[in-house]
């Protein structure tokens, strides 16, 4: 028996060494699954006899994406016989895809992917081509939401993906008479009679440690844009740090007294983003810190709960934060059909197909000769009191060219305790520093 | 027999070992290269950079921090798991006439996936949870926490849940042990006056001692390698609280250092390895035959 159980031991430590260090080898996973084939000097028998197909890779959750729309592909396909393949990438690993595919050189044509996530993940500089002298480009109302050091880098029709500030219920503004708080001061007067009122003033989901970022990444981009326009210049260069910004702290301590004074839902770290929904369907709560897909989704279930959008009260008067996420397409410098992916993104830009896009999906155009359909009440309120007057500010999102998770996680520990305001802005500037270095920045 | 034919039975292992070789050997390989290099996406720009990884490890706070509470959770577990195992394969090891019933029931936790286990605990261990009524209905309201989202605490809550979850299976190499130990030895010593105590200490406990070296071994290596349960509970918070050596890895390889994660993967085999061997070759010094 002892002799049996000892060749099970030996069988079993075996089995479980070998699977410590099976992650090791997972460096090179998709290598070889990487679908992206040079078929450019393919002939395909046609009668031009210069059939090219290009690869698209996008994520298999973006597929019913308005650029990879069948009619869309087909009607390229016609005008300039170049073929569009999608290579569908599985959502959860399309930034392990897509990484691995840049560093072996198995690029695709085009890729969507978001531009804030694409400076972190993807390294843009490195990997991605210059669009600036596009022809399309001259025609952009907003440059800004495609560009990244001054340039831009990506193509999109709209230039309204995910506004962010505070989702509030103005069916319960209205019942008690409130305004939109224009300070912080107003803010927490209007938190105080919607307590009053029996209603959890606002709704944090920080169980999901992102969601506690959506307060300080408008704040502190709002606070930069009109006080320090270089700052985030500056503290990617390793000239500033975040902690030098007294406002900043302020900004944190912000967000945590309206926690601490018990305006909120009392178990925020337990609590997820996928119950706001269901929180303001049933009327429990009357506000929380996200961005406008929020108001999408809860109207999906109930197009009778009437939301809508202002910006983050953190100082008098504040921008509205426009993030930069969303599915942009870009162009590999290392793509091996560069000019039939240009004129893909060019035949997107054209006046007719541009149209055609904005008012399926009935967003706001990015370009000065497609005309902006009638859009759903509250995106036509944001287009009106913000995009118009240019009262939108670029999150911080945009500035940060490294993984923003442990800045999430510390963020996170100032609700569980761990740390204070000050605390959070030392720590991230420690290991913005270092993941700064390790991504060869200059300056760190 | 003759010296091909003793050589023969050899060649047989030539397969596996290759198979080995190249899904066990070579990556550890290759990974203990890449733990001693800057390794990012940019493939080009790689660069040698000595023990710098490995210093970096050991001057972390949150990683410092990750390598605490592997420690707690191994501990813990350990101990859990085992005293628990045996508790309860003595137990379920008498004529009871539930014994069958109860067996699958302590057993069954072990077959569920962790994600189902985290669905069942997270809303039980929130403030408002399952655990704090049950403990304001009997009167001892102090006892209430929050024992997922305090800092001191989640760790050790995280380790109840495995202790919760896995129990049963070390339950089953203790029983499947004991039953292999025969009757006669309890016979004998009954004879020879000795009580159940006595009788556990000296003829179940060195009897057992395989049993007990396995699932040593396998609650250890895995408290080490501790990663789903902290992933699907807690996600390492809050904040970096729950942070083990396992999330740290996850962690690294999202922030693009795959050189970091690569060193403290290393390190955790290491570690695995050091601890490990040691401990098996002094239990298997202990062990008696029958």
């Amino acid at each position: 028996m002892s002799k049996q159980m000892k060749k099970i031991a030996t069988g079993l430590l075996a089995g479980i060494m070998t699977l410590t260090l099976a992650a090791c080898g997972s460096d090179n996973s998709g290598k070889g699954n990487a679908a992206a084939t040079d078929n450019g000097g393919g002939n395909s028998g046609g009668s031009s006899g210069k059939k090219v197909t290009i690869e698209l890779a996008i994520s298999k959750s973006s597929q019913d994406s308005a650029f990879v729309a069948q009619d869309v592909l087909d009607e390229f396909e016609q005008k300039t016989n170049i073929k569009v393949n999608l290579q569908l990438l599985p959502a959860e690993q399309t930034a392990t895809v897509l990484q691995t595919k840049l560093a072996v050189d198995e690029v695709p044509d085009l890729i969507q992917y978001n531009l804030a996530s694409a400076t972190t993940d993807l390294n843009l500089e490195r990997n991605f081509e210059i669009l600036d002298n596009e022809p399309w480009v001259s025609r952009l109302l907003n440059k800004d939401v495609l560009s990244a050091y001054d340039h831009v880098y990506s193509f999109h029709y709209s230039q309204d993906t995910g506004m962010q500030g505070v989702v509030y219920n103005k069916d319960i503004f209205k019942d008690l008479g409130l305004e939109i708080p224009k300070n912080y001061e107003e803010f927490l007067a209007v938190c105080e009679k919607i307590k009053a009122s029996g209603i959890t003033p606002v709704f944090m989901p920080f169980k999901d440690n992102w969601a506690a970022n959506i307060w300080p990444a408008a704040a502190f981009a709002d606070w930069a844009a009109k006080n320090e326009p270089s700052l985030f210049e500056d503290i990617n260069a390793g000239r500033k740090k975040w902690s030098d910004v007294p406002e900043f702290a302020t900004f944190l301590e912000q967000q945590y007294e309206v926690y601490k004074k018990g305006y909120t839902n009392t178990d925020i770290l337990s609590d997820s983003y996928d119950m706001a929904v269901g929180k303001f369907l049933n009327k429990e709560t009357a506000m929380m810190f996200m961005g406008d897909w929020l108001i999408v989704n809860v109207a999906e279930k109930d197009p009778n709960v009437h939301l809508g959008l202002f910006a983050i009260p953190s100082s008098e008067d504040a921008n509205l934060g426009a993030s930069p996420l969303g599915g942009q397409l870009f162009i590999p410098k290392k793509a091996k059909h560069m000019d039939e992916a240009k004129k893909f993104l060019e035949f997107l830009a054209t006046k007719e197909v541009a149209q055609k896009m904005v008012d399926s999906q009935g967003s706001v155009s990015n370009f000065s000769d497609v005309t902006t359909p009638k859009l759903p009440e509250y995106k036509q309120e944001i287009v009106d009191q913000y995009i118009t007057p240019k009262k939108t500010t670029l999150t911080t999102d945009a500035y940060m060219i490294v993984d923003r998770s442990e800045l999430y996680r510390l963020l996170q520990d100032e609700f569980a305790g761990g740390l204070d305001a000050k605390g959070v802005l030392k720590a991230w500037d420690e290991k913005f520093s270092q993941l700064m270095k390790d991504k060869g920045v200059e300056g760190f | 027999m003759n010296v091909s034919k003793r050589l023969y039975s050899y060649y047989l292992i030539w397969p596996a070992l290759l198979i080995y070789s190249i899904f066990f050997v070579l990556p550890a390989l290759i990974g203990l290269f890449y733990s001693f290099t800057d390794w990012r996406l940019d493939r080009e720009a790689i660069k040698f950079i000595g023990w710098d990884n490995f210093e970096r490890i050991f001057t972390d706070r949150t990683l410092l921090l990750a390598m605490k509470n592997t420690t707690i959770f191994a501990i813990v577990t350990v101990l859990g798991k085992n005293l628990l195992g045996i508790a309860l394969a003595v137990g379920l090891n008498m004529k009871l006439k539930s014994k069958n019933l109860l067996r699958a029931i302590f057993y069954s936790p072990s077959i569920l996936s962790v994600l189902v286990i985290s669905i069942v605990f997270t809303p039980m261990l929130r403030s408002d949870g399952t655990i704090n009524r049950i403990f304001e209905a009997v009167g001892l309201p102090s006892l209430s926490q929050a024992w997922l989202t305090n800092p001191a605490l989640v760790i050790w809550t995280v380790a109840f849940v495995s202790i919760w979850q896995h129990t049963g299976f070390q339950m089953a190499i203790y029983l499947a042990g004991l039953q292999s130990i025969s009757k006669e030895y309890y016979e004998a010593a009954t004879i020879d006056g000795a009580g159940s105590w006595r009788s556990f200490r000296s003829i179940t406990i060195p009897l057992l001692l395989p049993a007990i070296n396995i699932n040593l071994m396998l609650t250890l290596i895995g408290g080490l390698k501790v990663f789903s349960e902290v992933f699907v509970l807690t996600g390492g918070g809050p904040g970096n609280a729950s942070q083990v050596v396992g999330t740290i890895i996850l962690r690294s390889f999202g922030e693009g250092s795959w050189g970091l994660g690569t060193a403290v993967n290393t390190l955790l085999f290491a570690a695995v390895t050091i601890i490990a061997i040691p401990l098996l070759i002094f239990m298997r010094r202990k062990e008696v035959s029958e």
